[in-house]
C-alpha cells in the first residue's frame, strides 16, 4: 500500500528534478522570462492609465490593470494545463528520449502526467509573478478568498488537463496539426475575457464564449479576487466547471487508452 | 562450489511463441475515404517461435530490415504483436507489460535516448527513479556501474560532451540499472575501440555466468562477435527466422564441405599436378614450397588420399588447414535461398 502510493510520487518526483536541472542548464532563458512578465504588467499599467476616470458598466473591469493581470496569469495557467499534456508526448519524442523512458516499468499515463508536473510548478511561479508585480510595482490589491480562487483554478485546469488529454491522444495519433490546440489557444484569448468583458462580444459569438471553460474559470476568479464575492454569489460558474469535468474526464481516459493502444499496434509511439 | 551450483538454470526466461507483428498502413480508412493512394501493410515478423535460457547469450542475426529491431521491440513491450505472445520471466508482454519493463534492460547505440544537457550522473539517477530505486540505492548503483564501465572521471560531464564510446557505454551502464534478469543489447561494441570492445564482451560474458545470471539477447551486424559471444544464435531474414542453433550446427547445416589448403615441398609443381590428378583444386607456388588447396565433404577419404598420394611421392607435409563455412556465408546463403525461392 505504502509502496503503491510512494512510486508513483517518486518517478513524478524523478521528471520535476529533470526538469528542473534542465531548466537552470539556460539560465538567460530563465530570468529573460521574469523580466518579459514584468514589462507585460508595465506595458498593461500604462494602457490602463488611458482609462482612468472614464468608468466601465462591468464591475470586474472597475481596475482594468486589476483585470488583465489576473486575465494574463490564469490564462497563462490554463494553456499549460491544456497544452503540457500533448507537449511532454511531443517533446520527448522529438528529442528521442520517449523510447528510453518507455522501456522503464511505467505507465505511459504516468509519463505524461508527470512529464508536465514541472510545467505546472513554471506556471505557479510564472502566474504569481504577475500578481506579485502588479501588487508590488503599481498598488494592485485583491481581496476575497484566496482558496476559493485556488479551487476555481485547480477546477478550470483540471478541465483544461481534460482537454489537454484529448490532444495527446491526438498528438500520438496524427502527430501534429491538433486542432484542439488551434481551437482552445487561440480561442480563450478571444472568447474567455482575458482581455476584455465577453458581454462585449456579440450575442453569436457571446454563445462561442460560453461554451469554453475558461470563461467561467476567469469570470469566478475575478468575481472572487476583485470583487471579493462569496461562494453562494460564483455558485453558478462553479457548477458549470464541474459538470464539465464530469463528462470531460471519463471520455478524455477513455479516447486516451485507446490512442495508446493504436500507437503501440502501429508501432508508432516513438515517431513524431 | 558444489556441482549444483556450477549446473547453469536452463529454465525458459523468455519465450517467443508464434510471433507475427504486421503494421498497418496509418489511418487507411481516412485516406480511403479522401481516395489517397494506400501502402499495402508491412509484414515485419512472420510464425517467430524460439526460447531463450536462463543466462544464455542468444544471437539474432540477419540484414537491416529483417525484423531484429521490431522483435526488439515486442520483447521490451514498445511495440505489441499481432499474434502469438511473449513471456519474459512467465509474465505476457502485453497484459503484464510493465512488470516485463521491470526485468528488461536495452541498451542501443542510439545516442539520442539520454539528456544532452543533463550530466552523466543526473541522467543516471533520473533513470534509477523512474525504475523505482531510492536516492540512496540508486547512488551506491550508480557509483558501482560507473566502476564498471569506466565512467568514473566522467560523471560530471554533461552527455553531449561524451565521445560516442563513452556514450555507447552510458547506455549500457543505464540498461544495467535495476540489475536485470534479461538484457536486450543491439551492436553492443559498435563505437568502441579494440580493447574496450574487448573489455565489453568480457563483461557480457560475466553477466551472464554471474549470479543471478543475467539472459542476454544481442543484436549485432558483427559477425565474429556474435559466434565469439552467443551460445546459440538465430538467423533472421524478411520477418522469418530462418535457422537456429549453436555456431556449429549453423555451419553444419550450412554446408557439410571444408577448405583444406596443404603446404607441401620436396615435389616440383607439374609432378604434384600428375600425382593428384583432378583431386587438387589450385596448386600454387609459394617461396620454396606449394599450397594445395582443395574441397572435401565432411568425413570423405579425399584428405587421406591426397596426403598419401604426396607422402608416397617424397613430398613433406610443412602445415595444413581447414576452413569451414563463416557465419557470414550461412547469412548469405539463406538469404540467397530466399532470393531465388521469390524468384520461381
Amino acid at each position: 500500500m505504502f509502496k503503491a502510493f510512494i512510486l508513483p510520487l517518486r518517478r513524478v518526483r524523478a521528471f520535476v528534478v529533470r526538469d528542473f536541472q534542465l531548466a537552470i542548464s539556460y539560465r538567460l532563458e530563465f530570468f529573460l522570462r521574469i523580466l518579459t512578465i514584468l514589462f507585460v504588467v508595465t506595458t498593461f499599467y500604462f494602457i490602463s492609465q488611458i482609462f482612468i476616470g472614464s468608468g466601465t458598466r462591468f464591475s470586474e473591469w472597475r481596475d482594468p490593470l486589476a483585470a488583465w493581470i489576473t486575465g494574463l496569469a490564469v490564462l497563462n495557467y490554463f494553456m499549460t494545463g491544456f497544452s503540457s499534456l500533448a507537449n511532454a508526448i511531443r517533446s520527448e519524442q522529438m528529442q528521442g528520449t520517449l523510447e528510453s523512458v518507455l522501456l522503464s516499468p511505467i505507465s505511459v499515463p504516468t509519463v505524461v502526467v508527470a512529464s508536465s508536473a514541472w510545467d505546472f510548478v513554471l506556471v505557479t511561479f510564472h502566474s504569481s509573478l504577475y500578481l506579485f508585480f502588479g501588487w508590488l510595482f503599481f498598488d494592485v490589491h485583491f481581496r476575497g478568498s484566496f482558496l476559493l480562487a485556488l479551487i476555481f483554478l485547480v477546477l478550470t485546469t483540471l478541465v483544461l488537463a481534460c482537454l489537454g488529454i484529448l490532444s495527446a491522444s491526438f498528438a500520438m495519433v496524427f502527430k501534429r496539426g491538433d486542432p484542439f490546440g488551434i481551437l482552445l489557444g487561440t480561442g480563450s484569448a478571444l472568447f474567455s475575457g482575458v482581455f476584455f468583458p465577453t458581454q462585449l462580444l456579440g450575442s453569436g459569438f457571446h454563445a462561442v464564449s460560453r461554451m469554453l471553460p475558461p470563461t467561467y474559470g476567469l469570470d469566478g476568479i475575478r468575481r472572487v479576487l476583485i470583487e471579493g464575492q462569496g461562494l453562494a454569489e460564483v455558485s453558478e460558474p462553479l457548477v458549470t466547471l464541474l459538470i464539465f469535468l464530469a463528462v470531460l474526464l471519463p471520455f478524455s481516459l477513455w479516447v486516451f487508452a485507446r490512442a495508446v493502444r493504436r500507437a503501440k499496434r502501429e508501432g508508432s509511439l516513438i515517431q513524431y | 562450489m558444489n556441482a549444483t551450483q556450477a549446473q547453469p538454470r536452463r529454465d525458459r526466461i523468455i519465450s517467443i511463441d508464434h510471433i507475427s507483428k504486421t503494421f498497418p498502413t496509418p489511418l487507411w480508412r481516412l485516406r480511403k475515404f479522401f481516395r489517397r493512394s494506400i501502402k499495402p501493410p508491412v509484414q515485419a515478423l512472420s510464425d517467430v517461435t524460439f526460447d531463450v535460457r536462463a543466462g544464455e547469450i542468444f544471437g539474432l542475426i540477419g540484414r537491416n530490415g529483417a525484423g531484429k529491431t521490431t522483435l526488439t521491440k515486442i520483447i521490451a513491450t514498445l511495440v505489441q504483436p499481432t499474434s502469438g505472445a511473449v513471456k519474459v520471466g512467465g509474465f505476457d508482454s502485453v497484459r503484464d507489460d510493465e512488470k516485463v519493463r521491470a526485468q528488461v534492460g536495452l541498451a542501443t547505440a542510439e545516442e539520442r535516448s539520454f539528456y544532452w544537457r543533463l550530466t552523466v550522473e543526473q541522467n543516471l539517477m533520473f533513470f534509477a527513479r523512474l525504475y523505482g530505486l531510492s536516492d540512496a540505492l540508486a547512488r551506491r548503483r550508480i557509483i558501482e556501474l560507473v566502476e564498471q564501465f569506466e565512467l568514473k572521471d566522467l560523471v560530471s560531464r554533461r552527455f553531449g560532451e561524451l565521445s560516442t564510446g563513452n556514450k555507447q557505454r552510458m547506455a549500457f551502464a543505464r540498461a544495467m540499472l535495476s540489475k536485470p534478469l534479461v538484457l536486450l543489447l543491439d551492436e553492443p561494441t559498435r563505437s568502441l575501440d579494440p580493447l574496450a570492445a574487448a573489455r565489453m564482451r568480457s563483461l557480457i560474458n560475466s553477466l551472464a555466468g554471474g549470479s543471478p545470471p543475467t539472459t542476454i539477447l544481442l543484436t549485432s551486424h558483427n559477425l565474429t562477435e556474435v559466434e565469439e559471444l552467443c551460445a546459440r544464435i538465430a538467423i533472421i531474414s524478411r520477418g522469418r527466422i530462418r535457422a537456429l542453433g549453436t555456431p556449429k550446427e549453423l555451419r553444419a547445416e550450412h554446408r557439410q564441405t571444408e577448405r583444406v589448403r596443404l603446404t607441401v615441398n620436396g615435389l616440383a609443381r607439374e609432378r604434384v599436378h600428375q600425382i593428384l590428378n583432378n583431386d587438387a583444386d589450385e596448386i600454387e607456388q609459394q617461396d620454396n614450397a606449394l599450397v594445395v588447396s582443395f574441397t572435401r565433404e565432411t568425413g570423405d577419404d579425399r584428405f587421406d588420399r591426397i596426403v598419401r598420394a604426396l607422402h608416397d611421392d617424397g613430398g613433406k607435409i610443412l602445415s595444413f588447414e581447414t576452413e569451414r563455412a563463416t557465419l557470414l556465408e550461412v547469412l548469405e546463403s539463406y538469404e540467397q535461398e530466399h532470393e531465388a525461392g521469390e524468384e520461381s
